[in-house]
């Protein structure tokens, strides 16, 4: 109980960090979340004196890729301090109890934080045959969502499953998966797609959420527009290459070497909203087009599908080369060729 | 939704265009081939095929003769001139476009820096906006002047602008204006082969032709 009621500065002080350093990753918080300035003083008020939030952590049709970048986001607050802030009274990847113990945790936690607690749900839901495909205690998923989601203070789908379907939802979709928020009508659900998502963006949005109590701006998808309002092509260093119109021509060849844009090997930054060329992973370290991989756009809806990832974006997806050219060319020679035969037909050889 | 709209325009849409584009301007060109023209039993009085020629190598050099040509129509010529080179630089040479014509025609395309694509851009927007003035205006053009061709220039001036400003000015609107340029873009694409445009693929052909004709008929143009 008493443990519950640690704030964020509480948590940093019994780790023996200083106060210097909670004051930076603060900073760097407020940063991420866009913040003004003049807002600083609040945040850390709200942190030195709000309790640790409580977070549900459920899985459905997920692949725990979203948990893995979560519990490995340092950036803004240290491992350490991370785990213990973020109270996951539930989460069946990383807490101890199991079984039937597990469940009971959940009720428990779910009575004692109602209206207040975060629901953070990964991985998408599959309704179709009264739930089958996914069921953990005997119970559906989509039964599980509901209920926990009904006392949830805030909703977050985390991942590219949960925001849009994602994998699951792929075709020929055999389990019926759906995103979180065709299951929630009427309740907002906060979308933070990716596959996976950046975890530093995972922890503002809970850590945000505590220093406001409210979800952060969306847009019209459901995602925070701090971190979804530009694409990844706006904000990429390889920028200024597209700009000169200078482009790799294959993987790993000088110019792909040299940092010249991969948009011709595939890259869908330019219509692909996220944090990557930013935030960056692993500490802000890299991120995909950095490593040398075009974007391939993983946290926009249905992308799996699109299926073009190493065609460029202004290609005609589907194909259309000097064959349908051709094609199109020899049905329109004889439509031409037919219509002229009728014409003099019809005006008796004139 | 502005996604699954780019999909759309840059996908099914954007096939559909280019096989009616295709189909539009081969259906046209057999068809007046196969009517043909009416039997002329008139001995030639000068060189067709060599006026042919000539009048394609220098149509684009007649506004040079300053006194009787260009004092009367520089608009026209000075307009033409920066539209054209604009619009075909535009079309075949921005990045995106040339991956799309490198498909289209499995040939490699060179690709120009965004610097001039601006350049380019800016003085074929405002040249059509100049030619659409005067053409409204002059006398003789406007009789010449059918709802066609404001249409074509309205609709490549909104295709200009659009693609514009989601190169510069579009902010987090850009894959709306984006997919909003790949739709006109198309539309365009579509239209092309059944109106006056079509010379975007014609032009030599018909510019022959009427240096055919001036040879025929021994008259100079």
């Amino acid at each position: 109980m008493f443990k519950n009621m640690e704030s964020l500065y509480d948590l940093y002080k019994n780790k023996g960090y200083s106060r210097r350093e909670f004051l930076r990753s603060i900073m760097l918080l407020s940063a991420t979340l866009g913040f003004p300035p003049s807002m600083f003083p609040d945040v850390v008020k709200a942190l030195e004196s709000r309790p640790k939030p409580a977070v549900i952590w459920l899985e459905f049709q997920d692949c725990a890729g979203c948990t893995e970048s979560f519990i490995k986001s340092t950036s803004i607050l240290p491992a350490d301090v991370l785990l213990d802030y973020i109270s996951l009274e539930y989460h069946e990847t990383l807490m101890a109890p199991s079984g039937f113990y597990a469940e009971e945790s959940k009720k428990e936690a779910i009575e004692k934080h109602r209206g207040r607690y975060i629901l953070v749900v990964e991985g998408s839901v599959s309704p179709k045959d009264r739930g089958v495909y996914c069921t953990i205690g005997g119970k559906s998923n989509a039964e599980l969502l509901q209920e926990a989601a009904e006392g949830a203070g805030l909703i977050i789908a985390v991942g590219s499953c949960a925001s849009w379907g994602g994998i699951p939802y792929a075709y020929p979709n055999p389990t019926g998966a759906v995103a979180v928020s065709k299951l929630l009508k009427g309740k907002e659900v906060v979308n933070i797609p990716g596959c996976p998502p950046i975890g530093d963006v995972i922890v503002s949005v809970i850590a945000g959420y505590t220093i406001t109590g409210k979800p952060p701006e969306l847009d019209s998808l459901g995602r925070p527009k701090a971190f979804y309002g530009q694409t990844i092509h706006d904000r990429c260093y390889r920028r200024p290459f597209y700009n000169a119109g200078r482009f790799a021509e294959s993987f790993d060849d000088e110019k792909a070497k040299k940092g010249y844009c991969l948009y011709k090997l595939g890259c869908k930054g330019p219509m692909t909203r996220n944090a990557c060329a930013t935030i960056r992973w692993n500490g802000g370290l890299s991120f995909p087009i950095q490593s040398g991989h075009p974007c391939f756009g993983c946290s926009e809806p249905d992308f799996w599908d699109r299926g073009f990832v190493y065609t460029p974006l202004s290609v005609v997806e589907g194909g259309f080369g000097p064959k349908e050219a051709l094609l199109s060319v020899t049905v329109g020679a004889a439509l031409g060729a037919g219509a002229a035969y009728l014409n003099k037909k019809l005006r008796g050889g004139k | 939704m502005d996604v699954a709209l780019y999909d759309f325009v840059r996908g099914p849409f954007l096939r559909f265009a280019l096989f009616v584009f295709f189909l539009g301007i081969a259906y046209r060109f057999f068809r007046v081939v196969f009517l043909g023209l009416p039997p002329d039993y008139a001995r030639p009085k000068g060189n067709p095929y060599y006026m042919a020629v000539k009048k394609i190598l220098i149509k684009p050099t007649m506004g040079w003769t300053f006194n009787e040509i260009f004092s009367r129509r520089a608009v026209n010529y000075v307009g033409g001139f920066l539209f054209h080179l604009g619009f075909i630089g535009l079309t075949f040479l921005v990045p995106a476009h040339a991956l799309l014509w490198q498909e289209i025609t499995g040939l490699p395309m060179p690709t120009m820096p965004n610097i001039i694509s601006d350049i380019l851009a800016y003085a074929a927007l405002g040249s059509l906006v100049v030619l659409t003035v005067h053409r409204a205006l002059n006398p003789v053009l406007k009789l010449l002047t059918g709802k066609d061709e404001y249409f074509a220039n309205f609709l490549i001036a909104i295709v200009l602008f659009t693609g514009l400003l989601a190169t510069r000015w579009a902010g987090s609107g850009y894959v709306w204006l984006l997919s909003l340029h790949m739709l006109l873009a198309d539309l365009l694409i579509i239209y092309i082969p059944f109106s006056r445009l079509s010379h975007f693929i014609y032009y030599f052909l018909s510019v022959g032709f009427m240096g055919w004709n001036a040879g025929k008929r021994g008259v100079s143009f």
